[in-house]
């Protein structure tokens, strides 16, 4: 059974006169466990994909499921709720909380979804030991590099034990070495607890790694292959 | 909770300049409320305490004397009278006091002259009257000599030593008549007084209005341990002496003050409006440069599943953080200098001073140092403070992720 499933999505932006279709109709199921990789070139629609299968934007026309939960019913307070429990996010720019650490980053939204104490502590180490930087634990992101940063957002969303990760351009801000280091801990998340990855990106080393490559442009999905794990 | 205000507290820390900026426009707006209406409150403090010094706190009369203030209401004092008032705790002193009008006449000059027959040894323990004598002694409970008023005694030209003749309506009709050696000559604050006033011993001044009875009195004034507790003893008062009395207090006896008051209340209450709306502007700009600051952060804590409660949460956490580190500040800059002004008040010189003196009032800036003057300023500043916490609680509550992600 699929974990989501976009069923005739489309989004129009209508900020200016002229109104914008970033999606024509995309329908996309992701199963459990996938390392799917969302690619194409820019303004082809693939962060507007993510925002909406994430629960960031929703669809001008078409439905979201996320294991039958369809996230066009829900109120804005219970999308919050739903993301809080259900998705991971990992962004381009990183993104971490900037004044709290990256123990503290990684515990917070574990507090968020009332975790004890203790528990809470035992899993952002745990966390931070597996991504490979434990020892930057108490380390604001300001401290941090780029790649380090990354690693710190990627044990932040797997914290949550979410039912899926999305990540946006996660390597476009990393060098060749940080990529490769995040990749292969994304890769053995995937390989150790099943955890599912939707990536946004035009980077080959990503793809490289990915089970699956959807293609999209002008807001439509013009390819979709599965491969054997690389 | 302890993480939101933890995020807070270092939200605000991050920006450190702009935290200090915040907090100073809440300091400034703090400190200069509080030294104007510390003076303001101070001079009205200042005007009651020089009124009720001469009046006392509550004054006892014989019924509708204070509508119809003839010597012919003037009642006799009882001994249980005296006790019924002394046996009530929280009154601290009883003055008897007999006033009334007289012609007064040295040689060739005449005026008139207001007579206060006053227990001369109480009195002075009160308003310390003989601290004022400028030539001669003060008042000898055992004679019958009178003090005069500096520019009483320069206008009948006369000295210590000198006699001076009274002559007046006594009570029930009987002509008043007698003459009293000057024992010395006072100078207090208020000209008009030292124009017209002239003080005798209590018992002096009752042979002086009707020689038949002793213990003739216009008033007794009651001054008592604590302000608070006015009603209570003026109603206290009331129930022991029944309706053959009435008993007045000063916010009668005073309204004239009091009225000013109110008025030139209300110009300070003016400009205290404009200080804080100048003070609201800049507390309510630094405010909204750090909620556009924080847009993107926001947008992280909203997107991972932070509920927006919770960010207003931090943004009231914040907000209150810094007014309260800049009432702190702008208490701590303030009251030694309200404390300093309220011990050494700023002398008042030329025509301001003249103004003073006529109404009795020493020319002086004294400032309050009461409670509620510093709690008043420091709730209506922690409160406007506060209100500039609205502009990021309503953004928090509409703002868009993804127009947030973009900033």
């Amino acid at each position: 059974m699929s974990i989501i499933e976009a069923k005739g999505i489309y989004k129009i932006y209508q900020e200016t006169k002229v109104p914008v279709n970033a999606l024509n109709g995309v329908d996309l199921k992701i199963e459990k466990g996938e390392f799917t990789a969302i690619v194409g070139p820019s303004g082809s629609g693939k962060t507007t994909l993510l925002n909406i299968l994430g629960g960031l934007d929703l669809p001008t026309k078409g439905d979201i499921l996320i294991e039958n939960t369809n996230l066009k019913a829900l109120s804005s307070r219970q999308l919050i709720d739903f993301r809080l429990h259900n998705i991971g996010f990992v962004f381009q720019a990183y993104n971490l909380i900037p004044v709290l650490t990256a123990l503290e980053n990684t515990e917070f939204i574990m507090e968020l979804q009332k975790v004890s104490k203790k528990d809470r502590m035992k899993k952002a180490l745990e966390l931070l030991k597996a991504v490979g930087i434990a020892d930057k634990a108490n380390h604001k992101p300001g401290q941090l590099s780029g790649g380090q940063q990354q690693r710190v957002a990627v044990a932040r969303a797997l914290a949550s034990q979410p039912r899926f990760i999305i990540a946006d351009e996660p390597t476009a801000n990393l060098d060749s070495r940080s990529t490769n280091e995040l990749l292969e801990i994304m890769a053995e998340m995937n390989r150790k607890y099943h955890s599912t990855f939707i990536f946004a990106t035009h980077d080959q080393r990503v793809m490289d790694k990915a089970h699956r490559i959807v293609t999209i442009d002008d807001g439509k999905i013009i390819g979709d292959e599965t491969f054997e794990r690389r | 909770m302890k993480t939101l205000i933890k995020i807070a507290w270092r939200n605000l820390w991050r920006n450190r300049r702009r935290t200090i900026l915040t907090a100073s426009a809440v300091v400034l707006a703090l400190l200069l409320a509080l030294i104007m209406r510390s003076m303001q409150f101070g001079s009205y403090e200042q005007m009651i305490r020089a009124g009720v010094n001469q009046t006392g706190d509550l004054q006892v009369h014989d019924t509708g004397y204070w509508a119809n203030q003839s010597i012919d209401r003037a009642f006799f004092y009882r001994k249980n009278l005296g006790e019924d008032l002394h046996n009530i705790k929280e009154i601290k002193t009883v003055l008897p006091g007999l006033q009334t009008f007289s012609l007064a006449s040295y040689k060739k000059q005449t005026k008139g002259v207001l007579i206060s027959g006053i227990d001369a040894a109480v009195y002075n323990k009160q308003n310390h009257l003989s601290n004022k004598i400028i030539r001669g002694k003060y008042l000898n409970p055992n004679n019958n000599d009178v003090l005069l008023g500096d520019k009483l005694a320069e206008f009948l030209k006369m000295n210590v030593g000198d006699t001076l003749v009274l002559l007046g309506q006594g009570y029930r009709g009987i002509t008043a008549y007698g003459i009293y050696r000057v024992a010395g000559i006072f100078h207090l604050p208020s000209i008009q007084m030292n124009r017209q006033l002239v003080y005798m011993n209590l018992k002096t001044t009752q042979a002086f209005v009707y020689p038949y009875q002793p213990g003739l009195l216009t008033s007794l004034s009651v001054f008592i341990k604590n302000q608070s507790m006015l009603p209570t003893v003026k109603k206290k008062i009331e129930n022991r002496l029944g309706n053959n009395y009435e008993v007045i207090s000063w916010k009668t006896m005073l309204s004239d003050i009091l009225q000013t008051i109110k008025v030139d209340n209300i110009s300070g209450q003016i400009m205290l409006l404009i200080l804080y709306i100048i003070a609201a502007f800049g507390i309510f700009s630094t405010i909204l440069m750090m909620t556009m600051e924080k847009r993107k952060q926001y947008a992280i804590m909203v997107s991972i599943g932070m509920e927006r409660r919770k960010l207003i949460w931090v943004s009231i956490f914040e907000t209150f953080i810094i007014s309260v580190i800049g009432i702190i500040i702008g208490l701590v800059l303030a009251s030694p200098v309200i404390y300093y002004l309220h011990f050494h008040p700023i002398p008042i010189t030329g025509d301001m001073a003249k103004m003073y003196l006529e109404f009795n009032i020493e020319p002086v800036l004294p400032f309050s140092i009461k409670a509620h003057v510093f709690l008043s300023q420091t709730i209506i500043v922690l409160v406007l403070s506060l209100l500039s916490a609205l502009y990021p609680i309503i953004y928090l509550s509409r703002f868009n992720i993804l127009n947030a992600f973009r900033h």
